[in-house]
């Protein structure tokens, strides 16, 4: 194993990628055009949100309250009587519940002729199904402003009554899942058009002829698509940052790491994959052997448990389901990667299976 | 002096074709040596075993007295290989590719950058050293090819139909500089279809269906066919004779 080799490898892979131009400006119009797209199309307006609506006070306030919520588009407006289970409303079809208890507008008052230091404050109670982010940001932003339109801010809290898990925005669960599905696109399937390109041409022939290890090669190709992946994530992090003020939990250091251990996995799919094809063209029918899984079955567009049970094992089998849920963890819940196991253990078995593996059938993939 | 390339008996096939059917080969240090031979004859075949890519079926390959495969590192950073296709990286330029194949074969940078002006100088492709060897001539890109193989001035140069393709002017220049190589030691074995440039190789092997049918200096070999047809025969009479006779 000789460094200078290994560099010479990635420098070379490199200086091709400086040679087409085209290729540069797609491996970063993709990710941003990636980015940029799923978030606006998932931060668009959402409209006709149901709401069911439970006034216990009835007071000029909330009545006030209540009026700018149906005025809103954003709402479909319900208003029930008292006294109504609202998670049994949320499973009866309502995406959300607001109730104001019957202290609501006293304890609003009571704020103003108390003086500022007082910690009294009218409470408003909102159930809503977190599992769509999108929704559940839509509800919150309408509520909120239904609350500036009368009180100027005024000292209401509101008591969220999550069904599912913890507040997660949608862009914030997705930016993970676009690092990840970027990772695999470029690495693998690039490293996969490159090492068949090799074959194509014959310069394979000319490095087996040279003192070139297999290990070199593919260490080579390891660090020049490792690098590709860091620009991209860091891009990709960026963008959402400064777009989307994505809201990143975790340690960005993790995640840059988490991302490249999942890009060295996919350089070794590649290459592997490379084994199985002889000419370009092969190569690019293999494509939607890699992507079609990894979006539909890796918990990136919906989660695992909405994909039918058959197709369960599959989604397991899946490197991306893994990456999504190192990413995830890391980024989201703000974890180290260690206290995702699972996701860690399968990033990590698919980096070792896959680079062991394509070390071994490397020079088998050599024509004979 | 220990001979360069020793072949016993090898034997390659593909499927039912025996593209090499039992070849045996001994090429001295200061020789030049010249696989001749009808398209299809096995020429690519035992070059490629001899430089370690192919599996022989049978027989024994040794290379500057390593037996190839199974020593084959000891070998490889002494060989310079030209394979018959062009086998260039396409998307990277005439210096980037020589800069590339230096490296592999653990050369200096510095003395890249000598040996690579040195050599695009020779082969007349310095005003083209930023072009993309996909945008180079036919010719050009032979002369690239065999550019790569001789960077890191290897002890032997294997080159598969080295002058295919170049103008005679061109060709002149090349052999000079195979005679070069020969005066400062290097060994070289190659394949062409060129029969006048047989000629001046120290030896010729005449390959004819995966066998060698005939072989000797061409001086040795046109006498030969000489006494058979009488007159003074030219390499190309030597080749037709040979191709026909099914190698007495
Ligand atoms: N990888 C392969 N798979 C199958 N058959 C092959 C392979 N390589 C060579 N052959 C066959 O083996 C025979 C010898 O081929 P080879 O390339 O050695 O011929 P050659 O003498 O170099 O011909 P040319 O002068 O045209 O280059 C041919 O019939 C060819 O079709
Ligand atoms: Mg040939």
């Amino acid at each position: 194993m000789s460094a200078a080799r290994v560099w010479a490898v990635a420098m070379r892979v490199l200086r091709q990628m400086r040679h087409d131009v085209r290729l540069i400006v797609i491996m970063l119009v993709v990710p941003s055009l990636a980015m940029i797209l799923f978030g606006f199309s998932f931060s668009g307006d959402i409209r006709g949100v149901e709401l069911a609506l439970i006034d216990e006070d009835r007071t000029d306030l909330t009545s006030e309250i209540v009026n700018s919520l149906k005025s809103d588009p954003t709402f479909q407006v319900t208003e029930l009587l008292p006294a109504q289970d609202p998670e049994k409303l949320l499973l009866s079809g309502y995406q959300a519940v607001v109730r104001f208890p019957d202290k609501f507008t006293s304890l609003y008052y009571a704020h103003f002729a108390m003086g500022v230091a007082t910690e009294a404050h009218g409470t408003l109670h909102l159930w809503l199904d977190e599992s769509d982010p999108q929704i559940a940001s839509a509800i919150r932003a309408g509520i909120a402003d239904a609350l500036m339109d009368v009180g100027e801010g005024g000292p209401v809290e509101v008591e969220e009554h999550p069904l599912y898990g913890v507040e997660v925005r949608f862009i914030d669960s997705f930016a993970p899942a676009i690092m990840g599905y970027v990772v695999t696109f470029v690495c693998s399937l690039l490293t996969l058009l490159s090492v068949v390109r090799e074959k194509v041409d014959g310069t394979f022939e000319r490095l087996w002829a040279a003192p070139l290890r297999r290990g070199e090669f593919i260490l080579g190709y390891v660090i020049a698509f490792g690098l590709v992946a860091l620009v991209q994530s860091a891009l990709i992090l960026g963008i959402g940052k400064l777009v989307f003020h994505l809201v990143i939990n975790g340690s960005v250091f993790w995640a840059l790491t988490c991302v490249i251990l999942f890009a060295v996995g996919n350089v070794g799919l590649g290459t592997l994959l490379s084994a199985l094809a002889q000419t370009e063209s092969q190569a690019i029918l293999m494509f939607p052997l890699v992507v079609l899984p990894s979006v539909l079955l890796s918990g990136m567009l919906w989660p695992l448990q909405a994909i039918p049970a058959v197709l369960r094992p599959l989604a397991y089998m899946v490197p991306l389901t893994y990456g999504n849920r190192l990413l995830r963890a890391v980024m989201v819940k703000g974890l180290p990667p260690w206290s995702e196991p699972v996701g860690l253990a399968g990033v990590l078995i698919f980096l070792v299976f896959t680079v062991v593996l394509a070390t071994l059938t490397l020079r088998a993939s050599v024509k004979q | 002096m220990e001979a360069a390339i020793e072949v016993q008996g090898a034997v390659k096939s593909f499927g039912p074709i025996r593209a090499v059917a039992g070849v045996d080969l001994v090429v001295g240090q200061d020789e030049i040596y010249g696989l001749v031979g009808p398209s299809g004859a096995g020429k690519t075949t035992l070059i490629r075993m001899i430089c370690g890519l192919l599996k022989r079926d049978a027989g024994k390959v040794r290379v500057l007295g390593h037996p190839i495969p199974e020593e084959k590192r000891k070998v490889e950073g002494r060989l310079g290989y030209m394979p018959q296709e062009r086998a260039l990286y396409r998307d990277l330029s005439v210096e980037e590719n020589l800069l590339f194949f230096g490296q592999l074969n653990g050369m200096k940078r510095d003395k890249i950058r000598k040996r690579t002006a040195e050599i695009l100088d020779f082969m007349r492709l310095t005003h083209l050293k930023r072009h993309l060897a996909e945008n180079l001539s036919g010719g050009e890109k032979q002369r690239l090819s065999l550019a790569c193989a001789l960077l890191h001035r290897p002890e032997l140069l294997v080159l598969d139909e080295p002058t295919v393709g170049l103008d005679p002017a061109l060709r002149q220049e090349f052999w000079k500089h195979f005679h070069e190589l020969r005066d400062h030691g290097h060994t070289l074995l190659l394949t062409t279809h060129y029969l006048e440039e047989a000629g001046r190789c120290t030896r010729v092997g005449f390959m004819r269906a995966g066998k060698i049918q005939a072989e000797g200096a061409p001086a040795e070999l046109r006498a030969r066919v000489a006494r058979v047809q009488g007159g003074t025969p030219s390499m190309e009479e030597v080749f037709l004779s040979f191709a026909s006779t099914e190698g007495k």
